[in-house]
């Protein structure tokens, strides 16, 4: 080969080589940093807004278990567009919707309500079993309720929130206060396999519960919730109602002072 | 007579340029000379030519207008063939250009060529250092995109600071009150025109000087260079000692640089052009913009300073630092020039040199800002949920959704402008805690008025549970007194003097 071959042939191999999209540096189509609103990868805006209280792909987070199959055929997409758009009301599901102050686009949550389902969905896999519809549509009898709470939650979670059970207290005023009837019954119903708890067959030994006793109960736990929650001592006793006993018995002082 | 012979010929005898070409690259330097050390000021001039022609065929493309610049990059990047690459030549061209100027500075420095008789040589390679970063700053806002676009607001405030006539100045630098339109053609003028002009015309007069006062010799301990003698010693050293310049010494120079250009694009190919980032639009906050690599310390550095430190620092330490480097030959104009002798010398540049690797290495992960989409972001790992109450778990929401996370790592993820969080329960007490979250301090903003009792309650029981399983939490042991309705616990045995013998 003579010399200008061999530059010719070399460029011939360089220059398709640098046009080609082989090289790394070659930006990818679309912007580095699209706007905002111009997102539309269920991933990117599951991982930016989701992940941090439901989990890395839906499980093990510290709220509602998304990537539950149980939990995708019981609940329709208007009440999930309802709780992205404007949260929860009553607990700490945020609103997600710009005009509700959030982040999101209408058409944003709508590709994560899609790819929720395209995701962790898996059919209805309830058919048959005739689950109780996913929002209550009647009230709750409150008067009900202790018995199905005695039936159905108290061997996890205590008998009362003095005495809590294996899987901690539900009767607890502070939680009582962060939560409210659809969470409670969402979570009765679909259950957490995540974290091992039932769905609504699973509560009490031997058959599924009713309708009814699920909204009963939820009724009645969101009652228990005690006017002022959240007191930061609650073993301590007042010391305003018994003043003599109240005082530590150290400091008492002799009865003839 | 080949027809080239003959119109150079005719050529030459009306430019007459041989003779000087000729004695410029053939000149005798000393041997010592001839060493990989002395590279660098030729790469930086490679390096510009560099900039100058892609700087060119960029400037076919770009459109310096507020509402095209943005445009016209994203063409280059995705629709011209090749046009990414001539980009990313450009960008990187920029940063090795910065980062090789500033190595000849440095070896410069620590082989004393400052010093007689090259004393201008130096006063005007600092201009051209300042020339240089100019450049880097200008390209970056030429960009347009939101780093531009923050870049430029935090030029304009620095500028405002100046005393009486700040206003003016912010004024001058936008082209009007607000970055707009004019601000982009103004910054456009100066990176295509005024700047690169003084720095070519600058660049002459440097290597000017090179040639006309000779390469500095390699600086050996004893030998001070004195006023009187150093010009007559220099040209022994060369004359006797000295081979020409070409070819005896630049092929080292070629070598070096045909390297760097390859360094170049190598960078170019594998990494990429530089953004262009998001769109600059000042309606989007959901930004965190960052200055380019080299002016990362400077941002660390305004982020460490007390805030009213920071107008003092600004407007006092770069005139005294360009005054003391101008200063320098007049100074140490003269004596030694062997870094063996020079320690001082030597350890303000490695001084300078670790001080800009950590602030530029802080820069880049900045642990002093908050991350702002942690809250919702940032994964719990598993294990910090696992055997929780649902109490605990309620905790672990209202810790994500007042945003705790965007300051506060957990399990390595997280802001990191407070502490992180996996072990806190071992340092702080419930009261503690509760505390911390109503009142804040220490740079925490107070949680008093945002976190209802519930909340608060429900937070710090899932504080309390981040400990490890071999460290029980922090406990107040007057608490276990009132949890005894007051009654005070057993004496210990010691307190009941256990070993001790009993006195009669
Ligand atoms: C700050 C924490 C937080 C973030 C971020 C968050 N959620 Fe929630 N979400 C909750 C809490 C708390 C609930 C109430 C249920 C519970 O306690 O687990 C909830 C409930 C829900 C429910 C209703 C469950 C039911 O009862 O049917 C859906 C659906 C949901 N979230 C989807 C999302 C999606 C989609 C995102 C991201 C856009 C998101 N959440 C982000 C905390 C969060
Ligand atoms: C703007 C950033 C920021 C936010 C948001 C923030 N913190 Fe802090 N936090 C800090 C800083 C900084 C400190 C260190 C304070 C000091 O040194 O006195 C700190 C300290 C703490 C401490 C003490 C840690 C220790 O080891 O001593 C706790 C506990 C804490 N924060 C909890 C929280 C909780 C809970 C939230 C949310 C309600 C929160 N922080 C939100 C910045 C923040």
């Amino acid at each position: 080969m003579r010399p200008n071959h061999i530059v010719v042939t070399f460029l011939g191999m360089a220059l398709p080589l640098l046009a080609g999209c082989d090289l790394p540096g070659r930006p990818k189509p679309g912007p580095e940093v699209p706007r905002p609103e111009a997102v539309t990868s269920f991933d990117t805006l599951y991982n930016e807004n989701c992940a941090g209280c439901h989990g890395a792909s839906g499980q093990n987070g510290s709220a509602t278990n998304l990537a539950n199959p149980k939990y995708q055929a019981l609940v329709d997409d208007a009440s999930l567009r309802d709780v992205i758009a404007h949260g929860e009301k009553g607990t700490l599901m945020p609103a997600f919707d710009i005009r509700s102050g959030g982040s999101l686009t209408g058409a944003q949550i709508e590709v994560l309500i899609s790819g929720m389902r395209a995701h962790w969905g898996k059919g209805n896999v309830l058919a048959g079993q005739n689950p109780p519809p996913y929002k209550a549509t009647h009230p709750g009898d409150v008067s009900k309720g202790q018995a199905v709470y005695t039936a159905a939650c108290a061997r996890c979670h205590g008998v009362t929130a003095q005495h809590p059970g294996p899987a901690g207290s539900i009767l607890d005023g502070s939680f009582l206060a962060l939560i409210n009837e659809q969470t409670v019954r969402t979570t009765i119903l679909a259950g957490r396999p995540d974290i091992g708890e039932p769905d609504w067959q699973g509560h009490i030994p031997g058959r599924p519960m009713t309708d009814d006793e699920v909204t009963d109960v939820s009724a009645w736990l969101i009652a228990q919730k005690p006017a002022i929650p959240g007191q930061p001592y609650p073993n301590a006793k007042p010391m305003s109602e018994h003043p003599a006993e109240a005082r530590p018995a150290a400091v008492k002082r002799p009865t003839g002072d | 007579m080949p027809w080239y012979k003959s119109v150079y010929d005719w050529l030459e005898r009306r430019i007459q340029f041989e003779g000087p070409v000729k004695e410029a690259v053939l000149h005798p330097v000393p041997k010592s000379t001839a060493s990989w050390w002395y590279v660098f000021g030729s790469a930086s001039l490679v390096l510009l030519i560099l900039q100058v022609v892609t700087g060119i065929l960029l400037g076919l493309v770009y459109m310096p207008s507020a509402a095209h610049a943005w445009i016209s990059l994203d063409v280059l990047n995705h629709d011209l063939p090749l046009g990414w690459f001539l980009r990313a030549m450009h960008g990187w061209g920029s940063n090795f250009m910065v980062a090789v100027v500033l190595i000849h500075m440095a070896q410069v420095f620590l082989f004393g060529a400052y010093k007689f008789p090259r004393e201008l040589t130096w006063i005007v390679g600092i201009f051209m250092l300042l020339m240089t970063l100019g450049m880097a700053f200008t390209g970056q806002v030429l960009r347009f995109d939101q780093d531009a676009y923050w870049g430029l607001g935090i030029g304009a405030s620095i500028m405002g600071r100046v005393p009486v006539i700040g206003g003016q100045l912010v004024h001058f630098m936008l082209g009007g009150p607000i970055i707009n339109g004019s601000t982009l053609t103004r910054f456009f003028t100066l990176h295509v025109f005024v700047i690169p002009g003084t720095l070519l015309a600058l660049t002459g007069l440097h290597v000017w000087m090179v040639l006309k006062l000779g390469i500095n010799e390699w600086p050996m301990p004893g030998r001070i260079v004195r006023r009187e003698t150093y010009v007559q010693e220099y040209n022994e050293l060369a004359h006797k000692d000295g081979i020409p310049f070409v070819p005896g010494a630049v092929w080292k120079d070629l070598f070096f640089s045909a390297a760097i250009l390859l360094a170049v694009a190598v960078c170019a190919a594998v990494f990429g052009p530089f953004g262009p980032k998001g769109v600059p639009d000042p309606t989007i906050i959901s930004t965190v913009p960052k200055p380019d690599f080299f002016f990362l310390w400077i941002y660390t550095v305004l982020s460490f300073l007390p805030p009213e430190l920071e107008t003092p620092f600004l407007l006092i330490v770069p005139p005294i630092a360009i005054a003391a480097l101008i200063g320098l030959p007049f100074v140490a104009g003269i004596g030694e020039k062997s870094w063996w002798r020079r320690p001082v010398a030597v350890f303000s540049v490695m001084f300078l040199a670790i001080c800009w690797a950590v602030f530029t290495q802080l820069g880049t992960y900045t642990p002093w800002s908050p991350q702002m989409n942690a809250w919702s972001g940032a994964v719990i790992p598993a294990k910090f949920l696992e055997n929780r109450t649902p109490l605990e778990r309620q905790g672990a929401n209202v810790f994500q959704e007042k945003q705790c996370r965007n300051c506060h790592a957990v399990g390595g993820l997280g802001g990191q402008r407070g502490p992180a969080l996996d072990e806190v329960a071992t340092r702080l007490t419930e009261d503690q805690m509760i505390r911390q979250v109503l009142l804040g301090g220490g740079n925490m903003p107070a949680y008093g008025s945002a976190l209802s009792p519930a909340e608060t309650s429900a937070l710090v029981r899932y504080l309390e549970t981040l400990h490890p399983h071999y460290q029980p939490a922090a406990a107040d042991a007057s608490r276990q007194v009132v949890g005894q309705g007051g009654g005070v616990p057993a004496d210990s045995t010691v307190q009941q003097g256990g070993g001790q013998t009993a006195v009669h």
